[in-house]
């Protein structure tokens, strides 16, 4: 079956993917943080069976204690799991339609963290789905609810409707004009943050942001959905803007063709290199500059992260091999 | 812990990333991270949260912390330990400090009443019962009902268990 992201959505030429996360738990059991290992697998056998006595008709249930560290790092490379997620063992589970697009952490900071991504950008339709299955659960499941204070969850700044909306954002050209600071800031005044695309203290690689909604208790889904939208309709018309006004200039047109020179024939490509060019490639691309298609480019940019290559070569187990593999991988894709 | 970077502070920024395909954590005091970027690409909002949300729960501490503090009835968290770790162990403890939660909530948040989807506040539905254990529960009720000596309502109960029965056929 195809993987949602090989695909390219609305905004596409901007818009990289869209992200809802449910952050749910069981009444009845203490937080992750303060369960033992049987506690956890408890949890988890009772949302897994839930699951799949009610809608289990593509999922699959994996155990993250029977992961390779490599296999578990190419799920967070992918956005499937979080980064502290992938270094959890014992007691951490994690069940993954077979698309990819939704996918439930057991037991991560959380109970349940129940996670919908699309292509492009679609906050409606990621809530819609999110929010069936979420109301599935509850029709069988007891969750931590208060009247006042909504969805209970480990951390408080979670609390309320416990939802996290994100959109993946390629900004090449309101990074070069320095811009992204002050975006940040304006965009944090109104509830939202931006930062690098693999989260919480993460630089930003390849020019690729993560906006998503800092507030969640006092709002709901649909207000912190339609907030975010509009932000990011804004920042989309932004950067095409700026783009435009750069591929104007022969210097810059110039760089793009160059990297597309050096995706096409270099023999070794390290990540670094790698994101660096295939942004600016991807920028002459997204303004038909250079032919072609973005989700082509858009699959490379996921399949080329460093656990994912290992993951699925298993030569590759170190990075001189990765980076022999990830210049013939584009090469190819790009001939 | 000191601070990986310059060795000097105390190290009270734990970040955990993935580089190059690995697992990599890294103990920063606040000016290191800082300065290398890791308080967030722009806004300071990359501190550990657990940190970040143990700082605005701190300043709420008393400064005593006493041996028979209050505990949580489910999971016996104190207030202290959910102030220092920035985590609360379950629902039981937002219901049972509620009030001294509340301030840092609306610190987080700006507002203390949710708006959004609820859960409904019905009990859970239990699975729907088979007919033969409806019949099994009535029969228990009948048998009830005539050691009380009520048997207007033992007859009302066996004609149920007919119908039942009927239905089943």
């Amino acid at each position: 079956m195809n993987k949602w992201y090989i695909d390219k959505g609305d905004q596409g030429d901007i818009v990289l993917s869209t992200r809802i996360r449910l952050a749910r738990n069981l009444d009845e059991f203490p937080f992750p943080a303060k369960l033992d290992v049987e506690g956890k697998n408890k949890v988890n056998e009772l949302v897994k069976g839930t699951l799949f006595e009610n809608d289990g008709k593509d999922f699959s249930y994996i155990e993250m204690k029977d992961l390779s560290r490599i296999q578990a790092v190419s799920l967070a490379e992918r956005h499937l799991i979080s980064p502290e997620f992938a270094a959890k063992k014992d007691g951490s589970a994690l069940v993954l339609s077979a698309d990819e697009s939704v996918g439930i952490m057991l037991c991560e900071e959380d109970h349940i963290r129940l996670q919908v991504m699309k292509a492009g950008l679609a906050l409606e339709e990621a809530y819609d789905i999110a929010d069936k299955l979420d109301s599935m659960l509850a029709s069988k499941l007891k969750y931590a609810f208060d009247e006042r204070i909504g969805y209970l969850t480990q951390c408080p700044t979670n609390l309320g409707t416990a939802m996290r909306a994100s959109v993946m954002l390629h900004l090449p050209a309101l990074t070069r004009c320095g811009q992204m600071n002050r975006l940040a800031n304006t965009v944090s005044k109104l509830g939202l943050t931006i930062r690098g695309a693999y989260g919480e203290g993460s630089l930003s690689k390849g020019d690729i942001y993560q906006i998503s909604n800092q507030i969640t208790l006092g709002i709901t889904e649909e207000t912190a959905i339609a907030n975010l939208k509009s932000i990011v309709l804004q920042l989309v018309a932004q950067e095409r803007a700026a783009a435009a006004e750069i591929i104007k200039k022969p210097v810059e047109e110039d760089k793009i063709f160059r990297a597309l020179g050096v995706l096409r024939n270099a023999r070794l490509l390290s990540t670094d290199e790698f994101m660096e060019l295939v942004s600016v490639v991807r920028l002459g691309a997204a303004r038909g500059l250079v032919d072609i298609p973005i989700e082509k480019i858009n699959e490379l940019i996921v399949n080329m992260q460093p656990a994912t290559i290992s993951a699925a070569n298993a030569e590759a187990t170190n990075a001189s091999a990765r980076d022999v593999i990830r210049a013939k991988t584009v090469r190819e894709a790009l001939a | 812990m000191l601070c990986q970077n310059c060795g000097k502070n105390e190290a009270t920024t734990h970040i955990k990333q993935i580089i190059n395909g690995d697992m990599a954590e890294s103990h920063l005091c606040s000016d290191c991270a800082a300065h290398l970027g890791y308080s967030d690409v722009f806004s300071g909002f990359g501190l550990n949260l657990s940190e970040f949300f143990g700082g605005f729960l701190g300043d709420m501490m008393p400064s005593l912390s006493t041996g028979n503090a209050p505990r949580c009835p489910k999971c016996g968290s104190s207030f202290d330990e959910i102030a220092r770790d920035g985590r609360v162990g379950c629902a039981d403890c937002y219901r049972t400090f509620y009030d001294k939660l509340l301030p840092s909530i609306q610190r987080i948040h700006g507002k203390i009443k949710h708006s959004g989807k609820t859960v409904s506040a019905a009990p859970v539905q239990p699975k729907e019962e088979t007919v033969e254990e409806k019949i099994e529960k009535l029969r228990a009720a009948m048998n009830d009902a005539v050691a009380k000596q009520e048997f207007e309502t033992a007859a009302k109960i066996r004609d149920e268990i007919k119908a039942l029965e009927g239905g089943e056929n």
